[in-house]
């Protein structure tokens, strides 16, 4: 017992073995080696951050990239996280900020900035003109929309509103969650999601109108 | 459509699903959907909309990814 003891500290600094110290005090489930804590807790959301940059890079091999990095980053900033808290939305902030620094001013989308400001009426909308019959049927037509033809859509989606649907739609993040995430008011979480939704809703109804897939059409004469 | 209810229960309708309205609204919502078929149809297409979006976006990350995080993780501790 004393012997692993004085062997696992043999190769620590002073300044690791504080920090160490420290942590323990903080939570009494960490173990004393942050990178096996950091493997067990932290590497699980791997295939969840991966699926995530995907949607935000749009190809596997940036997406790698960007799953790196953030793994990168996390370990780096361990020792920062609250243990209880929340951990994936923690890996998703880091995830979030690291596509934004370095994605994102190489793609530079210029025209999507605007679209916050567009008003409703501007984008037109898939519900209100629908009826009901035509409503389920609507359901069921998106229920069997390939997995392809849906990612297709959501890439049409201006990225800030697909990264709301996101992490709503697939990852269950709340309002207040997304709105940490993406540093945004949950006001404008809330639209980007609903006009995100809208947008989404309207390409798999002309996808399914063009394909003649039954009482699809659902666009609205707006 | 636009007594009853309807123009309440679809403005929130959103989110009532994500559970994000108060109790008392959450209620009057769901009594609502309870006796309103073209609202409750709307809730279908909203709810179906965020399970085929939830499924089409499953990944499993590649197993060269997992090994170089891996492999990154021990030079970022040994360089500590």
């Amino acid at each position: 017992m004393t012997a692993t003891l004085t062997r696992e500290r043999a190769d620590v600094s002073p300044v690791d073995d504080i920090s160490r110290l420290d942590w323990r005090v903080m939570d009494e489930t960490a173990s004393n080696d942050p990178r096996r804590d950091f493997e067990e807790q932290a590497i699980p959301f791997m295939d969840q951050l991966y699926a995530a940059a995907m949607r935000m890079t749009r190809n596997p091999a940036d997406a790698a990239d960007l799953v790196q990095e953030t793994f990168v980053k996390a370990y780096a900033a361990w020792s920062t996280f609250s243990q209880g808290t929340n951990l994936k939305a923690w890996l998703y902030r880091i995830l979030t900020n690291t596509y934004i620094n370095i994605y994102r001013k190489r793609q530079r989308e210029p025209y999507q900035g605007t679209i916050d400001e567009l008003e409703d009426w501007q984008l037109g909308g898939a519900e209100s003109t629908t009826s009901s019959s035509s409503r389920s049927a609507e359901a069921e037509a998106i229920d069997r929309m390939p997995a392809s033809v849906v990612k297709d859509a959501l890439q049409e989606v201006p990225e800030d509103f697909r990264l709301a649907v996101y992490l709503a739609d697939v990852e269950g993040f709340s309002y207040q969650e997304i709105a940490d995430i993406m540093k945004t008011p949950i006001g404008t979480v809330m639209s980007r999601l609903h006009r995100g939704r809208r947008m989404l809703r309207e390409m798999l109804a002309d996808y399914a109108a063009e394909r003649g897939i039954a009482a699809a059409k659902t666009r609205s004469t707006k | 459509m636009s007594d009853c209810g309807c123009e309440k229960a679809r403005r929130d309708l959103e989110e009532y699903l994500r559970n994000e309205v108060c109790r008392t609204g959450h209620s009057e919502i769901r009594e609502h959907l309870e006796n309103c078929e073209s609202c409750k149809d709307e809730a279908l297409v909203a709810t179906t909309l965020t399970d085929v979006v939830a499924r089409a976006c499953k990944e499993t990350a590649p197993e060269e990814l997992r090994d170089q995080v891996f492999a990154r993780l021990r030079e970022a501790q040994a360089a500590h």
